[in-house]
């Protein structure tokens, strides 16, 4: 028998999870959808004109998915708080990795399917109400020439709005969304009690130390000068007149760095949060 | 099954077990007593890898339970004192958890919980704790685990569930199968076990099994006050002097575990000489 991962195993520990949760999980999926019902309808009457243009639908798919994702993620671990869940959890016949990937599986990919999901089903039908809304209100109401153009549902996969190429910040808002998720996820099995509040603390802690490290330790060991365009780069200047010497680090630094941030900050989560389960006593 | 050498534990600094050595073999009821807080139920969740030792080795089964690996976790069950199960019907415990005991058997667990008299339509979240707890005691004996460790099994239960948790554990037991019950409530385990282990302070305090008790030591209620001084242990009572003595004659008696408890705790050297003997 594999001790590290069977599907089949894993496949069961997907089930029974399911099982035990899913009024819980039904409950607050609904929940969500009546959240996000009541922000579209009140964004669309507070705007008669443009109420849900594109970046109004992004502000909220990106605002609700990254919350609630971070929320929901704090979570999935509190059952170790308690004594006798924590028992019934660490005793199930599975491996921590298995555990831990079924930890990925519902606060990671299930979420955001079901969160997309409910965020289209309710924006498609909002977009056309908020379209209908605004052409009535163009009717009573517009200039000679005037052009009514109706706003479109956003693509997440895409990204692309006509005549604005705004793909990358959506590239990055997915990755943010998965790096603060998976330290969620973490300080779920660090803080069973009172999780998002502590893991929120601890990340502005770490936040704040990394930007006083940065902005007061590194300049006290440097000479004059100040960063230039990136944390990579230091402009070194001696005076008023001086135009100065830039310094930039070698390449593959800025490319590892950016790499560490971008794609390698969640994994990084994920294996803590691994160790930290099989470490874990009750 | 379980060997346990030179088992160092403590939680942060106050120690509970400093060199405790145990050995357990299949096929027996253990009991595990002693008084509250003396390390009863750490040594269960030590020996279910829920605590790992500071120092020392503990292997169940051939494994290291602080791996909690999934060959080891199918081979031992737990019935902890504060236990959780989630609020599905009957059913879905059955078809989501039992298959992670491959030698679960769903038949022997119809059969426990038509003894503890259970509907098997009912849902966890209506039942009493009682009842939930004689639920966890089925699926853990139909799991048929190696290891079956039950700490306190008989808190919450009423008279009639612990007659029949007595009568449902007199029938589970067979020789590949351990049970470990610890409990501070020695009259529970009367004729069901046929091993006492007394811990106290961190350490084993008595070991013997049943047959060995009956031979060594005889227990009955005397009105002699010159057998009584002569006695290893006595207590007075409404009918009279119960008392402990040697076994000198090979006289069968009924074990009084209670009595014996007592006995070890408050007068344990003497006793100890018995067996010594």
């Amino acid at each position: 028998m594999n001790q590290t991962f069977d599907l089949n195993r894993w496949w069961l520990l997907v089930g029974k999870h399911w099982s035990e949760n899913r009024k819980k999980y039904i409950l607050s999926l609904i929940a969500i959808t009546g959240l996000l019902l009541v922000w579209f309808f009140f964004v669309v009457a507070i705007d008669n004109y443009r109420p849900l243009k594109f970046e109004v639908q992004v502000a909220t798919y990106f605002f609700g998915l990254i919350l609630v994702g971070c929320l929901y993620s704090s979570l999935f671990f509190g059952d170790l708080a308690s004594k006798s869940k924590g028992i019934n959890y660490l005793t199930v016949p599975a491996s921590h990795f298995e555990k831990m990937l079924c930890a990925l599986f519902f606060a990671t990919i299930a979420f955001l399917i079901c969160y997309t999901a409910i965020f289209y089903m309710l924006d498609i039908v909002m977009v056309k109400v908020s379209n209908a809304i605004a052409y009535s209100n163009w009717q009573k109401n517009h200039e000679v020439g005037e052009i009514f153009e109706p706003d479109e549902v956003m693509n997440i996969f895409t990204a692309e709005q006509k005549g604005n190429n705004s793909h990358n910040i959506f590239h990055y808002l997915f990755l943010v969304y998965f790096t603060l998720q998976s330290a969620f996820i973490l300080g779920s099995v660090y803080f069973p009690k009172f999780s998002f509040i502590k893991t929120v603390i601890t990340l502005l802690l770490i936040a704040l130390f990394f930007s006083f490290f940065m902005a007061k330790v590194i300049p006290a060991f440097m000479p004059e000068g100040n960063y230039y365009r990136a944390l990579t780069s230091y402009n070194f200047y001696s005076g008023n007149n001086d135009p100065g010497k830039i310094v930039i680090l070698p390449e593959w630094i800025n490319t590892f760095l950016e790499f560490l941030i971008k794609f390698a900050l969640a994994p990084i989560f994920w294996l803590a949060t691994y160790f930290r389960l099989k470490e874990k006593e009750i | 099954m379980i060997d346990i050498q030179n088992l160092h534990f403590a939680y942060r600094k106050k120690p509970v077990f400093t060199g405790l050595s145990l050995q357990l073999q299949p096929g027996h009821i253990y009991g595990l007593l002693g008084k509250n807080g003396t390390g009863k139920s750490t040594l269960l969740r030590n020996i279910a890898g829920l605590l790992f030792p500071d120092k020392g080795k503990i292997e169940v089964l051939g494994f290291n339970p602080g791996q909690r690996q999934p060959s080891f976790l199918q081979e031992v069950f737990m019935v902890p004192e504060e236990f959780h199960l989630p609020d599905v019907p009957l059913q879905y415990l059955l078809h989501h958890l039992a298959p992670f005991y491959p030698k679960f058997n769903k038949t022997q667990f119809d059969q426990y919980i038509s003894e503890f008299e259970i509907p098997a339509d009912s849902t966890l979240q209506n039942m009493s704790y009682g009842q939930k707890k004689k639920v966890l005691i089925s699926f853990g004996l139909a799991s048929n685990a190696s290891m079956l460790l039950m700490d306190e099994p008989t808190n919450g239960l009423d008279i009639m569930s612990k007659s029949q948790f007595r009568k449902v554990m007199a029938g589970a037991l067979n020789e590949n199968k351990c049970i470990v019950i610890s409990t501070h409530q020695v009259k529970d385990l009367e004729n069901l076990i046929d091993r006492i282990t007394i811990i106290d302070q961190g350490k084993i305090l008595f070991d013997q099994t049943i047959d060995a008790i009956s031979r060594k030591l005889s227990f009955r209620i005397s009105f002699d006050s010159e057998e009584v001084k002569q006695s290893l242990y006595s207590e007075s009572s409404l009918r009279g002097n119960a008392i402990i003595t040697a076994n000198t004659e090979g006289e069968e008696s009924k074990l009084d575990l209670e009595l014996l408890y007592k006995a070890i705790i408050l007068n344990g050297p003497s006793i100890h000489s018995v067996f010594k003997a």
